[in-house]
């Protein structure tokens, strides 16, 4: 047997030539073979090819292994190898320059990646659950947020498309008592035992399809069942919510964060007539219906009206003054009917709709524009200081293009340097995120923590903002410098063009305009908050303590009552079923004359103190009056309900609720806001509730749920009496209060942290934009060093030399106000339509804005423009 | 002299390419060290070791000689450089010396 006609294993040898670096390769192949051809003769064969490959395997070194220099199809590698190496050195260079351009953006990352994690956490709201997409929340008519109890279950009746529906009511905050422990906990909701059909649920204990079927029964979340039962299991236990023995019937997972309607426990309905059968026209549940696969929703919605008149239609023909459906039909705009607003979008496009996950489409839009404006300011730093310094790069360019580079190499050249700035620059901003990121919680109402952000996609974002902005910002100097022309560049005519100046001029202005509309913005939003704190309310906050959850009183009320009226600091005591800022509504009307006219107007029912207590200025008539006992059957109206009425005597007339219930008016107050002044004063009605705290006794109607009590002197000190009393009175529920004057305050929450938005976001624009400002002048005035000197030298002033530079840079501001003025006019305009009562916008207001930006930069030029000036021409002019 | 920065295999592989003379390469260089020694050692250990010692400058190389029996493949030829033979001989002049040094020790068997 010829040796030499065996041939080693193939796999091997490839695996070889695959790995090897070629200028080894022959060397180690021939070894190989040698020994290869030796075995043969003294181990046989099949040894000799198992150690062959053993020998190649052996051979798998760094010291062997293809570099990317050996990759020869990519000879551009060698090339990248020294694109980044002259980068590096040009970034080290001009250590000034490379500082300003990754401070500017990594601050603008920074912000971008923040607000990238915002929206995409905003846009994420309940995917979580499966099948989201077919889920849907019915509406009754358009905008209804509450529904019917028989709605869901005819409705599933009816339409087979409807797989599945859960009715809800909440959120309910409830009093838990565990021996003698008591915690008042929020975010709980009851439901149906369809809920886990509908909703993706993860039940840890328990049986989905039986917890939520008997009355008394709770599911818990982990956290609140570890809460209550540490280290044990709550499944099976019995629990005290509020006076109600009730059992744990489930523990499920928490629900995840994202999601329109956040939950600590889910009870069981009870097993009454108002929810096992229901009616059609009191609207007590939140209805949500999960559809068939393929469902047509538009053609699903088109047979609603039908569907509701032949349900509900006879019942409500009973409560309306109409005697049929088509006298009813002719006078509303649209006819009845119930719609399907998506699940997914409840958060953020119905936030009506959402049971407190207080999102906004708006608040998404305005971040993303703030974070826009900001990405944008510090491109427009890095194009200007790229191309400023153009001049100094030229020679390099031409030296280049001489050797033989073409235009395509030069800039990928430029466009790696601005990526190696833009990749620092990530660097620093996940820094600065970090550090960030509460301060941002704060803006943005919500929780985020270090997971959030250093979540795989949001750095996927993040990495994608990186290339886009190293493409944006590094595209156009890459473009403009690699088009020099190499003779000129090399002898050194390239000036930083006019043309070019003229851009950069232009993106200057812009970065000012974008900074004045920021401040315009914050100026505004917080005019119009002070412009609300300073409106008269028509009523005296001050001093009003506010007491929830009377109706937990009940049989103590008298008691209560009496403890409070006798401490020292009370002077008034006044009971109501709403309270001024929480929520108000309206009922139906009729006048009583020749022709009645029926309106919604607003309903709140109140003691014969509340007038007093709140001082609420009447300007007719009397306030209620204890000592009647048919007080109850008389109303007093605010001065829009009298006007609405239109009569000359208003005292004396009559409103009726129908059915032969007619209210006499007693009394006219002033109008005065019983809620947000986003909303006009509407008109409104008050009636009695009895000293007794009923409103209807007989009915078991209790209308003391609030209670406001006007106190002077030692403020704390009476609190903390009243707490007390509360506390003889209700064991088992905490004392829950707060201060009239506050609870309006807390009403523009939302305005007061899109102040701060904004304040923070103009803050980080001009603190970008001044960072390239003071970089591009401290250039300007390098280049004009001669020209400043020959002035000198022919007589200008230190004075005049400043100004000269100053005027320059004022001509920019100015530019920029020309565009931010009327556009900020505009958009501020648009903002304050959210508001019934809105502050006037002046001329002030939109100047002032312009002049701190040109304040601010005259600071940031005037150092640079003085040291300048007051240089010794000789230096500037010896030099050639 | 400093320290030779010399592991003991790159020392052995350093010797026996000195006593091969002109016919250094790395099969060749394998062998030597089996016969000498009686190590069973890798193709590849010796080429890393040949390559670590030329880039000491302990050695240097050159490609020659394609043969049959390597499948027509040239091969890479080591000699020693002065650099090289200086320091096995000061390794050795200082083995030498420092053995000597050792007191003759009384096991107790005289």
């Amino acid at each position: 047997m010829d040796p030499f006609n065996q041939e080693p294993p193939q796999w091997a040898l490839k695996l070889l030539r695959l790995y090897c670096k070629p200028r080894m390769l022959e060397i180690i192949e021939g070894d190989v073979y040698e020994l290869f051809y030796k075995r043969i003769e003294n181990e046989g064969l099949s040894k000799a090819r198992r150690r062959f490959g053993w020998d190649v395997m052996r051979f798998f070194r760094v010291r062997y292994i293809k570099g990317l220099e050996d990759i020869n199809s990519l000879n551009n590698i060698a090339m990248f190898k020294n694109y980044f190496k002259v980068s590096v050195r040009s970034l080290l260079k001009h250590k000034f320059y490379s500082l300003i351009n990754i401070t500017g953006l990594s601050l603008g990352l920074a912000a971008c990646l923040l607000i990238t994690m915002y929206i995409n956490h905003e846009l994420s709201y309940d995917n979580f659950h499966k099948d989201a997409d077919r889920i849907y929340r019915m509406a009754n008519n358009q905008r209804g947020n509450w529904t019917p109890a028989r709605l869901g279950i005819q409705a599933k009746l009816d339409f087979p498309a409807i797989e599945e529906i859960v009715r809800i009511q909440g959120p309910f905050s409830q009093t838990f008592n565990l021996d003698g422990t008591i915690y008042r906990e929020e975010r709980g909701f009851n439901a149906d035992s369809t809920f886990h059909k509908v909703f993706t649920v993860n039940f840890l204990e328990g049986n989905p399809d039986k917890a939520l079927t008997e009355p008394n029964s709770v599911v818990l979340t982990k956290s609140l069942a570890d809460k209550y039962f540490p280290g044990r299991s709550a499944y099976g236990e019995l629990i005290d919510m509020d006076g109600e023995t009730t059992k744990i019937t489930g523990v499920i997972a928490d629900p995840p964060k994202n999601t329109h309607f956040y939950y600590n426990f889910i009870n069981s309905l009870p097993h009454e007539r108002y929810v096992t059968v229901g009616n059609w026209t009191g609207n007590n549940f939140f209805t949500y219906a999960k559809v068939a696969n393929g469902t047509d929703v538009a053609a699903l919605e088109a047979e609603f009206p039908d569907f509701k008149r032949r349900h509900a239609g006879t019942e409500m023909l009973e409560w309306s003054a109409y005697s049929t459906y088509e006298e009813l039909l002719a006078n509303v705009r649209n006819p009845p009917t119930f719609t399907l607003k998506p699940m997914r979008d409840l958060h953020l496009h119905y936030p009506g709709f959402a049971l407190g996950s207080n999102g906004d489409i708006n608040n998404v839009y305005t971040f993303m524009a703030v974070a826009g404006f900001i990405l944008l300011i510090a491109c427009i730093n890095f194009m200007n200081l790229s191309t400023a310094r153009s001049a100094a790069r030229s020679k390099e360019v031409g030296m280049r293009k001489v050797l033989g580079s073409l235009r395509g190499n030069l800039i990928n050249q430029f466009l790696v340097e601005s990526m190696i700035v833009v990749l620092i620059a990530m660097v620093l901003a996940l820094g600065i995120a970090i550090l960030a990121i509460n301060g941002f919680n704060g803006l943005a109402n919500r929780n985020f923590d270090l997971g959030d952000l250093m979540a795989p996609t949001t750095l996927l974002y993040l990495l994608a903002l990186v290339v886009i902005v190293g493409l944006v910002a590094g595209s156009y100097p890459a473009f403009y410098l690699s088009g020099f022309k190499p003779i000129k560049a090399l002898k050194g005519e390239i000036k930083s063009g006019s043309g070019n100046a003229f851009l950069r001029k232009g993106l200057v202005a812009f970065q000012f305009a974008i900074s004045i509309l920021l401040i315009i913005s914050t100026v505004v939003v917080y005019s119009q908050l002070q412009f609300m704190s300073n409106q008269k309310l028509g009523f005296e906050p001050e001093q009003v303590l506010l007491v929830k959850n009377g109706d937990r009183l009940s049989g103590n009320l008298s008691a209560f009552r009496n403890q409070v009226e006798a401490l020292p600091g009370v002077e008034q005591f006044a009971m109501s079923d709403r309270y001024f800022s929480g929520f108000v509504g309206n009922y139906g009307y009729e006048t009583v004359e020749d022709a009645p006219r029926s309106g919604n107007l607003m309903n709140l029912f109140v003691s014969a103190d509340f007038g007093q207590a709140l001082d609420l200025q009447l300007l007719e008539g009397r306030f209620f009056n204890k000592e009647l006992v048919r007080d109850t059957m008389s109303v007093i109206i605010n001065k829009k309900a009298a006007d609405w009425l239109g009569w000359d005597e208003v005292v004396g007339r009559k409103l009726s609720r129908g059915e032969g219930r007619d209210f006499t008016i007693v009394g006219v107050v002033e109008d005065f806001h019983y809620t947000s002044l986003k909303n006009d004063i509407e008109p409104l009605v008050l009636r009695n509730v009895t000293d007794e705290g009923w409103i209807n006794e007989q009915s078991g109607w209790w209308g003391a749920n609030y209670f406001s009590v006007k106190l002077n002197g030692n403020l704390r000190q009476t609190v903390n009496a009243i707490e007390t009393a509360w506390g003889r009175a209700v064991p088992d529920e905490p004392f829950n209060y707060t201060f009239m004057d506050d609870s309006f305050a807390a009403l523009y929450e939302e305005e007061r942290r899109f102040g701060s938005l904004f304040s923070a976001s103009s803050g980080l624009a001009i603190v970008i934009a001044c960072l390239g400002l003071f970089a591009l002048a401290a250039f300007t005035l390098e280049r004009r060093f001669k020209e400043i000197a020959i002035r000198k030298v022919l007589g200008a002033t230190v004075q005049s030399l400043s100004l000269l530079i100053l005027s320059d840079f004022t001509k920019l501001v100015a530019i920029g106000a020309v565009i931010a003025i009327p556009a900020g006019y505009y958009l501020m305009q648009e903002w304050l339509t959210n508001f019934a009562y809105q502050t006037p916008i002046s001329i002030f207001l939109l100047v002032l804005p312009a002049v701190v930006v040109a304040i601010i930069a005259w600071l940031t030029v005037g150092f640079q423009s003085v040291k300048t000036a007051l240089g010794n021409p000789v230096k500037a002019l010896r030099s050639e | 002299m400093p320290r030779t920065n010399l592991g003991e295999f790159e020392e052995l592989v350093l010797l026996i390419v000195a006593i091969l003379n002109d016919n250094a390469y790395g099969v060749a260089v394998m062998d030597e060290i089996e016969s000498q020694t009686e190590r069973k050692i890798n193709i590849s250990a010796v080429h890393s070791a040949l390559d670590r010692l030329e880039t000491k400058g302990f050695l240097k190389s050159h490609i020659g000689g394609a043969t049959k029996a390597r499948g027509g493949r040239r091969k890479r030829f080591f000699t020693i450089t002065v650099a090289g033979r200086t320091t096995i001989d000061f390794i050795k002049e200082q083995r030498n010396r420092l053995h000597d040094q050792i007191p003759g020790i009384d096991l107790g068997l005289s």
